[in-house]
């Protein structure tokens, strides 16, 4: 098959005050024409490093050492400014990871896709525009014509991404490179994206690059893989050769932790044990041997070799090939490879009867859209938009309760109102019995002891000019608790989070992802809580350590009887850790009960939808079709009858004109449906 | 946008009035009686008696300014009490100039100032950003009267280029613009290291954008990126400087004025206050402040109409 792009001994460095990172080294793959590639890393693994390192778009600090990028005829690496512009966006395009601040929010799609065609000149306006409407039709946009006259910031993150790819496709480009094209979307958007990409590659014989994390999007989309680590390709391959028959321990150990292939929730998540290396440091032997659980001694000293099984196959690891072979490596598919820690501990028993810690009951909160005058002028009546609409919850000591929902759901606004953050207007939140709802901030302070948050943006959360020692006593100081001695404080809660005591005069900046949620955990325990609610408490974190910050929450549930309340729209983490799911729509909880019951037999449309929306890391149970399609109304059009009414596959005419009731199954199980599935 | 404009216009309206009060009362709040404030120390007891029976000094207070009200409505502002001229007269000979030259020193300070901020935030660390930035700051640091001397003594005096004082024969253009040339460059010249610094800063921000990596990405000439794109972005907090800058001129030009001896608001109000010329100094701060409020609120409709989402958001 004839090769479209051909990246040779790519090596990259950075410069930074920290020295010269070597951010990939010596990185060669081809991409055939008319494939799907896909580039499967962690953070700091260099992946994203190849896809500008493709367009020339490197940072400034970048320097390219050695290699080629041959693109046809030419070595892109080498081209000049002139000629890599002429590719750009012509030959080449991109699809990029966050529409919401990848495209310039003051000029019209129009105008945008109009400065794409700019080298078009023998083709009139009127033509561009036409073929810009056509494109936005064939992406999905309802009613191209006149939405292209639009804002991106008009745009819903989905249709955004839309309007992105069709931006990318205009040209017609030989190449289209797609950097974490779903990231920002929610699960049923995602599902949406993948299925357009697919189908657009066939139709247009595009060869197409994607960069992502995410192992389930690359088994659905991907024909060939590429897995980094470090800096360094160290295996690559068909699809299903890398998800069914991987060579190199990382790749076992990546696909082994990710929780959307574990179906036995039983034992504690798998994680790869240690941190990605200093690329600043010089390096001997094998780049994973630090963290692998085959290491050798041999390993940290030899360069492993790339063994090839087939064309286009290769791994590169000492197990494989050599004096150091080892015949029965890799072990069969099911076996696993990662360490999986001990079995959960045990829920005590009293967890089922004991008393609410909290108890939410037919909460509702309202937003202002718009001041009265403004309401009067345009003749709105309905001048508020329900954000969360008859909630009602319990978490019991002990108990793990997940708020499952994608974005507008509602699900941070509950959070933030059972924490006194924002004024409900009805219903009632008990915590411990009393009730909390609206309580003034000087009765409440005290509360706030009990009721620890964790916040979403683990690094962000943190204030950059204090150290971790003084970050995780702060509540202490917040609470004007004396009496106590601090710096035994801080030790204690870095021992409970397992942070080494070194990092307790780190800075946040200085921190990783997984080390700066262990601050937010630590923060959260520090004055003993009853009640923990983490708004998602693993993003942005990689796979490999997502497990190490769910299994140190389950253990310190265990010793302390603390209730969590998990808010996520992940739902293979939360399936790992939540004893019982609720599941919200525009505001409204849609199905709620025990998450195994939930998983395997969801009866609620919209749980059918979330359950399957989720691409499974395994390019045999690739969907056929989508399971929902459209987007989540906007709370201010919020459906006259069931609010799912406008997505659900199932939809009759009686879920349109009225709303459906919450339903009460036995076994705790509740649901919102006319129709209920099963 | 329409609410909007309604919304501003009502706003902008309110401070005037809120203006015309303020300037009203002061006459008050200065100890003695209004009509010898007004006429002056020198004033004889009939004239006094007169001003007082004109000015309607013998109604209530609220009537007088309802009254005052009414009368700047219409456009009447009073009467100068030397020359018994109507003061919007003697205002509307002088705003003229003192439009000009706002507009000539803010003009070319945006026409290189902005360019150079641009070019600056392209290359940061290149020469032409050092460069830039030391004269941004040198020019910001001398006071624009220190300039005008220096101008003045220069290019006037020494060389004798251009004319040193006054504003030109009426109805001359080309004798109006060379006396344009150096008060326009001393106000202007601390400006451009403003502008520049203030483009430079936000441009750096933009230039960093994920939108701009897009653009870039799309092959679009650098041209297009920096001045059809970032610039795009970026300059919309400069305008907001611009406006309040451009307003602030029309009454701190009174150095040049004096300096250059040109006729314009600032040498009136000047004027005035050494004169104890009451009327003309109320009527050329409140002709001075409308001038700064509409320039203010011109410069956040023209935000308005370059940024969708300001548009939108109000």
């Amino acid at each position: 098959m004839e090769t479209l792009l051909d990246i040779r001994n790519l090596s990259v460095d950075f410069r930074t005050p920290r020295g010269r990172v070597q951010a990939l080294r010596d990185v060669s793959f081809p991409v055939r024409k008319n494939r799907i590639v896909g580039i499967v890393g962690e953070s700091g693994s260099g992946k994203s490093t190849v896809l500008w390192a493709i367009l020339g778009l490197l940072a400034k600090n970048a320097e390219v050492t050695s290699g080629e990028v041959q693109f046809g005829a030419r070595d892109l690496l080498h081209a000049g400014e002139a000629a890599l512009r002429a590719a750009r966006g012509e030959e080449i395009s991109v699809v990029f990871q966050d529409p919401m601040t990848s495209q310039i929010p003051v000029l019209t799609y129009g105008q945008q896709m109009l400065d794409i065609l700019y080298r078009r000149r023998n083709v009139s306006a009127a033509e561009k525009r036409r073929l810009a409407v056509e494109m936005l039709g064939k992406v999905g946009i309802p009613d191209p014509a006149s939405r292209i006259d639009q804002y991106p910031h008009h745009f819903s993150g989905g249709m955004r991404q839309r309007a992105g790819i069709a931006m990318a496709l205009l040209t017609g480009p030989k190449l289209l490179l797609a950097d974490e094209p779903t990231t920002a979307l929610d699960v049923t958007m995602e599902a949406q994206i993948i299925h357009l990409l697919q189908e657009l590659q066939h139709e247009l014989d595009a060869t197409v690059v994607v960069v992502s994390h995410n192992l389930g999007l690359i088994a659905e989309l991907c024909d060939d893989v590429v897995v980094m680590y470090a800096g360094e390709v160290i295996e690559a391959g068909e699809v299903r050769e890398i998800f069914h028959n991987a060579q190199h321990p990382y790749t076992r150990a990546l696909l082994e932790c990710d929780p959307a292939r574990i179906d036995d929730v039983s034992r504690k998540l798998p994680v790869i044990p240690g941190e990605i290396p200093d690329l600043t440091r010089p390096r001997q032997g094998c780049i994973f041997a630090p963290r692998c659980q085959r290491v050798m001694p041999e390993c940290r000293q030899i360069t492993p070799p790339d063994v090839e099984r087939s064309a286009g196959n290769f791994a590169r690891c000492h197990l494989l090939d050599g004096p150091l072979a080892d015949p029965s490596w890799p072990p069969p598919h099911e076996v696993n490879t990662v360490g999986r820690g001990q079995e959960t501990a045990l829920k005590s028993a009293t967890v089922a009867s004991a008393e609410p810690l909290l108890d939410v009951s037919a909460l509702n909160v309202q937003f202002e859209t718009m001041g009265p005058i403004r309401a009067k002028l345009r003749g709105v009546e309905a001048r508020h938009v329900d954000a969360v609409l008859d909630v009602s919850l319990s978490v019991r000591p002990g108990e793990t309760v997940g708020l499952v929902g994608e974005s507008g759901s509602g699900k941070t606004t509950l959070g933030r109102t059972i924490l006194n953050l924002v004024r409900a207007q009805g219903g009632s939140v008990r915590f411990e019995g009393n009730e909390i709802r609206n309580m003034p901030e000087g009765r409440f302070k005290p509360l706030r002891r009990d009721m620890a948050m964790m916040f979403q943006d683990p690094v962000g959360s943190l204030s950059p000019r204090k150290s971790v020692r003084a970050l995780i006593t702060e509540p202490f100081q917040i609470h004007g608790i004396t009496g106590v001695d601090l710096d035994k404080e801080a030790e204690r809660l870095a021992d409970m989070v397992r942070l080494p005591k070194p990092f307790l005069s780190r800075y946040p900046h200085e921190l990783s992802g997984g080390q700066a949620r262990r601050v937010g955990v630590a923060r959260a325990l520090a004055l003993n809580p009853k009640l923990i609610i983490a708004d998602e408490p693993t993003a942005g974190l990689d796979v490999s350590v997502q497990g190490e910050i769910l299994n140190l929450m389950a253990d310190l549930q265990f010793e302390h009887g603390l209730g969590y309340l998990i808010i996520t729209h992940n739902l293979p983490v939360v399936r790992h850790i939540a004893d019982r799911l609720a599941i919200m729509y525009l505001g409204r909880i849609v199905e709620q009960g025990d998450t195994a019951e939930l998983f395997r037999n969801p009866v609620h449309p919209y749980t059918q939808a979330l359950v399957e929306g989720v691409p499974q890391p395994d390019p045999d149970r690739r969907r056929a079709h989508v399971s929902i399609s459209g987007e989540v109304p906007s709370l201010l059009n919020r459906p006259k009858g069931c609010d799912f009414a406008t997505r659900c596959p199932y939809v009759q005419d009686r879920c349109r004109g009225e709303k459906p009731p919450h339903y009460e199954l036995e076994g705790g199980r509740s649901h919102a449906c006319f129709f209920p599935l099963n | 946008m329409l609410l909007y404009l309604i919304k501003r216009l009502g706003l902008s309206a309110a401070v005037v009035c809120l203006v015309i009060l303020v300037l009203f009362s002061l006459l008050y709040f200065i100890p003695g009686d209004p009509a010898t404030i007004a006429l002056g120390p020198r004033a004889t007891p009939e004239a006094i008696a007169r001003y007082a029976e004109k000015m309607h000094l013998d109604e209530p207070v609220w009537r007088q300014f309802v009254i005052y009200i009414g009368n700047v409505l219409q456009g009447d502002l009073g009467v100068d009490v030397f020359s018994n001229r109507s003061v919007t007269t003697i205002i509307m000979e002088r705003i003229g100039f003192t439009l000009a030259l706002v507009t000539t020193g803010m003009g070319w300070a945006m026409l290189l100032g902005i360019p150079l901020g641009c070019l600056a935030a392209v290359k940061p660390n290149s020469w032409l950003d050092r460069i830039t930035g030391v004269l941004s700051v040198g020019t910001i640091a001398v006071p624009s009267f220190l300039v005008s001397i220096w101008a003045l003594l220069i290019f006037a005096v020494h060389l004798r280029w251009l004319p040193a004082i006054g504003a030109g024969e009426p109805g001359e253009f080309g004798d109006q613009l060379s006396h344009l040339v150096l008060p326009a460059f001393a106000i202007g010249l601390s400006w451009v290291g403003y502008l520049a610094r203030m483009v430079r800063a936000s441009m750096l921000e933009v230039m960093g954008e994920n939108y701009i990596r897009s653009a870039r990405a799309f092959g679009l000439h650098p041209r297009k990126v920096v001045f059809g794109y970032a610039l795009r972005v970026a300059i919309l907090p400069t305008i907001t400087l611009i406006g309040m800058g451009f307003g602030g001129l029309i009454s701190a030009t009174v150095f040049a004025e004096i300096i250059f001896s040109r006729p314009g608001i600032g040498k009136l109000i000047f004027d005035s206050v050494m004169a104890r010329n009451f009327p003309i100094v109320q009527g050329a701060v409140l002709v001075a402040t409308s001038l700064y409020i509409f320039v203010v609120l011109f410069s956040d409709i023209l935000i308005a109409w370059l940024d969708p989402r300001v548009r939108e958001s109000l």
